[in-house]
């Protein structure tokens, strides 16, 4: 395996041959990076996602210093999930459901937004290291499933990726504890991954919710805004800068009508 | 100090038991799976044990009432477990309770006839305490 962009195939596809191939490497699409080790999927990041990081932290559940000084101790041999758990300030269960709650999420949306640029750095590995390593099949059903599911609920995608504002919908006062919380943030600006960042909530848990809000009238895409993208992307090209959402909402839309 | 799959493991040690997953209620995926499912098929286990405790989960009704005082209401998960029973098996739901963004339970399938529902509720619960609090 060289370090090559590849084309002609989409991210799935290569994501079959690494793993037919047992390979180890990091796999860069146009929005994550799947980590991969002996051809199992070990850690996969997303800008659309909070990274375990924030999961950990802003929730409460790892004081951030404690964080830091696991990621400076253990981060250069690449065992900072180990370190966590060594250290005490978690137990292997709560590292286990952590990490997988953000794979998960992360592969989804690094998967989402269909593009052939992909790129396969091989031998590269994530500082976190391996916590439970997960079948690339088993992430890619995972992630098909999850757009069905989306699409079930309320099958408009400009919910995930607009600005939110509220809508005169009633009932707003008896909804589940987390849709409400979801709710509130709703103002008008936020996307839903900035929601998702605010609350240090998964973002597909929060596209879930969105999408329920929006089924039940009471969340709408505000129209198409001069907005800003929730993370800038290094390598992001001068176009991709130039009209964010509607190019990301394109493509969204294309992944879900090819399907 | 237990992982997904020692609690799983321990889980299946209960008389009785035929089958046990983890699994997050609002996605449905099965994040560990160990035994049989009934029907044969963990993952349609899974996305349907999720949607029972989803429901439970969002129910108003069913929440414990505004007692003014413990602080308890309003917090997450408003429903500790849920219990299904069948002519030949017992289905037990618990609710696993993290301090970050986590929506899972333990599910056990456990044989009606061997199966001890008082003693599985209780190990199940201080199984799903031990995964996150060691």
């Amino acid at each position: 395996m060289t370090t090559a962009a590849r084309t002609g195939g989409s991210a799935p596809e290569l994501l079959g041959t690494l793993a037919a191939d047992h390979a180890t490497g990091a796999l860069s699409t146009e929005s994550g990076i799947f980590y991969l080790s002996a051809g199992h999927v070990v850690h996969v990041e997303s800008a659309y996602s909070p990274d375990l990081g924030d999961l950990l932290t802003r929730s409460g559940a790892v004081a951030p210093a404690g964080w830091w000084d696991a990621v400076e101790r253990a981060g250069a041999v690449h065992r900072v999930g180990r370190q966590l758990v060594d250290s005490g300030r978690l137990t292997t269960g709560a590292l286990e459901l952590c990490h997988l709650g953000a794979l998960f999420d992360a592969a989804y949306f690094a998967l989402a937004h269909g593009g052939a640029a992909l790129r396969f750095r091989p031998g590269v590995a994530h500082w976190l290291g391996a916590v439970r390593p997960v079948p690339v099949a088993t992430v890619l059903r995972e992630s098909r499933r999850r757009r069905d599911l989306l699409h079930r609920i309320w099958p408009d995608p400009a919910v995930d990726t607009a600005p939110l504002i509220r809508a005169a919908g009633g009932g707003a006062d008896r909804l589940p504890p987390r849709r409400g919380r979801t709710l509130a943030l709703v103002d008008g600006g936020r996307t839903a991954a900035q929601i998702a960042s605010v609350l240090a909530h998964r973002t597909f848990h929060t596209l879930v919710e969105l999408r329920r809000l929006a089924a039940d009238g009471l969340v709408t895409p505000a129209p198409p805004p001069p907005a800003t993208p929730v993370h800038s992307v290094p390598d992001a090209g001068g176009a991709a800068w130039d009209e964010p959402d509607t190019a990301l909402l394109r493509r969204l839309l294309d992944a879900l009508e090819a399907l | 100090m237990p992982g997904i799959d020692e609690s799983l493991l321990e889980a299946m040690r209960l008389p009785g038991a035929r089958g046990a997953l983890v699994v997050d209620w609002i996605s449905g995926l099965a994040l560990g799976a160990v035994g049989d499912a009934p029907g044969g098929d963990a993952e349609a286990t899974a996305a349907e044990t999720a949607e029972l405790a989803r429901q439970a989960m969002e129910s108003g009704t069913l929440a414990p009432a505004d007692d003014g005082g413990t602080g308890t209401v309003g917090k997450e998960p408003p429903v500790e477990d849920l219990i299904l029973t069948s002519a030949d098996a017992y289905h037990l739901l618990r609710f696993v309770v993290t301090t970050f963004d986590s929506t899972v339970f333990l599910y056990l399938w456990l044989d009606r006839a061997d199966g001890n529902l008082a003693l599985a509720r209780i190990r199940l619960a201080e199984m799903a305490d031990r995964l996150v609090l060691g």
